[in-house]
């Protein structure tokens, strides 16, 4: 009897699976392309009645990410300025001397003049004549200043001069300003002379000089011999990146000191 | 002349904005494109000669106060250009709806070219010699060529603040 029981249940039971089964996978075409189109409807509509819910949540995702992206940015450019300055105040050959550390405002708004205003004056110490360096070597000199701002003559420019030297100061020379972007001119060099590419020459700091000794201002880039001339030519690059100032040093230092 | 004084000055301080602002920044191998020196070349180019010498001196000193050349240098540049250029603008040289396309470019090239040239040698009387020493030669050129690039829609410009054209339709 149980037996019986047991093999009918077992009957129906797979028929009606089957069935089921069978049902199921003829519906699930029809219940699926009407899900795909309620469900967004069913969104929307619950978007409309819990509108400003969504919007107040969104507006709260909103500041949180713009918060995260802020303190991003922070990072990038504290870490940025870090590393500029660090590189553009890289100035060990000023040793013991003071110095100012300024940042550029503005540059020179025409092409006869290479000169930059930093955000130093009076206020700060910063004097006319005083030296800049940045960026490894000399930038230029102070040539006027307000309480809260100075302007400086980079080496570039045409009306500027400075008193170097190389070979353990024994050989002397004026290096000048060519314009902007048109490097340095160094007067003759007699063949007498050693001077080879990479020379690094530095302010001679001569008595009554503008220069204190041994700030680097030019590399010597190349040096040709013309046949039958007397002297070297030799082309010079400034030893700062002029192009990319973003801070200076103003040093200290005043001739008379 | 009275009538058009305040939009052509209002426009000049504006051109000199824009050159200190977005021109200083904006160098061709270190050369600075001088709208500050354009813009009286193509008022004088529009004929009205009071007006394109109020722009010079206009544009000129305020230009002049930031920089460290000497001053009134400028100035005196775009006086040059805006007589040269007014002179022709009264000829009706340069006029944009009767001359070919290519003469406002052409004199506008020509002003660019020698512009540099004016600046260094009236520095010589401000006894300031190293300007030579700069690079005259890139500034000469490239100001010509954005001068040419920049001339026509200069002149339009001026035409209408100064209401140049609206005379010469009457």
């Amino acid at each position: 009897m149980v037996t019986l029981v047991a093999t009918i249940l077992y009957l129906t039971g797979g028929v009606v699976s089957g069935l089921r089964s069978a049902a199921n996978l003829a519906v699930t075409p029809f219940s699926w392309t009407i899900d795909v189109i309620a469900r967004p409807i069913g969104h929307l509509l619950a978007g409309a009645v819990n509108y400003s819910d969504v919007v107040a949540q969104n507006q709260r995702l909103r500041y949180e990410l713009g918060r995260a992206q802020l303190q991003v940015n922070e990072n990038w450019a504290l870490q940025r300025q870090l590393q500029e300055m660090t590189t553009q105040l890289n100035v060990p050959f000023v040793g013991s001397l003071p110095t100012v550390a300024a940042q550029i405002t503005t540059i020179s708004p025409t092409s006869f003049a290479a000169t930059v205003d930093i955000s130093k004056g009076r206020s700060d110490g910063v004097l006319v004549g005083m030296p800049v360096v940045a960026n490894g070597g000399v930038v230029g000199s102070v040539i006027s200043t307000t309480p809260h701002g100075a302007t400086i003559r980079l080496i570039s420019d045409a009306n500027s001069s400075i008193g170097v030297t190389f070979a353990k100061g024994k050989t002397t020379l004026i290096v000048s300003g060519r314009g902007v972007n048109n490097g340095l001119s160094a007067t003759s060099l007699p063949l007498t002379t050693s001077i080879t590419p990479g020379t690094i020459l530095s302010t001679d700091g001569l008595a009554g000089g503008l220069y204190p000794p041994g700030l680097p201002v030019a590399t010597v880039s190349k040096v040709t011999l013309t046949p039958g001339a007397a002297t070297y030519n030799v082309t010079l690059r400034p030893t700062a990146d002029l192009r990319h100032l973003l801070y200076v040093d103003v040093v200290l230092w005043e001739p008379s000191t | 002349m009275s009538r058009a004084l305040a939009p052509v000055t209002l426009v000049t301080l504006f051109l000199v904005g824009l050159q200190l602002a977005i021109f200083t920044t904006l160098r061709f191998d270190g050369v600075v494109i001088m709208l500050v020196w354009l813009w009286p070349l193509a008022m004088g180019l529009a004929g009205v000669t009071s007006l394109a010498l109020t722009a010079a001196v206009v544009a000129g000193l305020f230009f002049d106060t930031h920089g460290t050349t000497p001053f009134g240098l400028t100035a005196a540049v775009g006086l040059a250009l805006a007589y040269g250029a007014s002179r022709l603008g009264r000829e009706g040289v340069g006029d944009l709806d009767s001359a070919a396309w290519w003469v406002t470019p052409l004199l506008g090239a020509l002003g660019g070219f020698s512009a540099p040239l004016l600046y260094t040698f009236f520095g010589l009387f401000t006894l300031n010699f190293s300007l030579w020493r700069g690079s005259v030669l890139a500034v000469m050129v490239v100001n010509a060529c954005a001068f040419f690039v920049l001339a026509r829609p200069m002149a339009r410009l001026a035409r209408a603040v100064s209401g140049a054209g609206e005379r010469a339709r009457r």
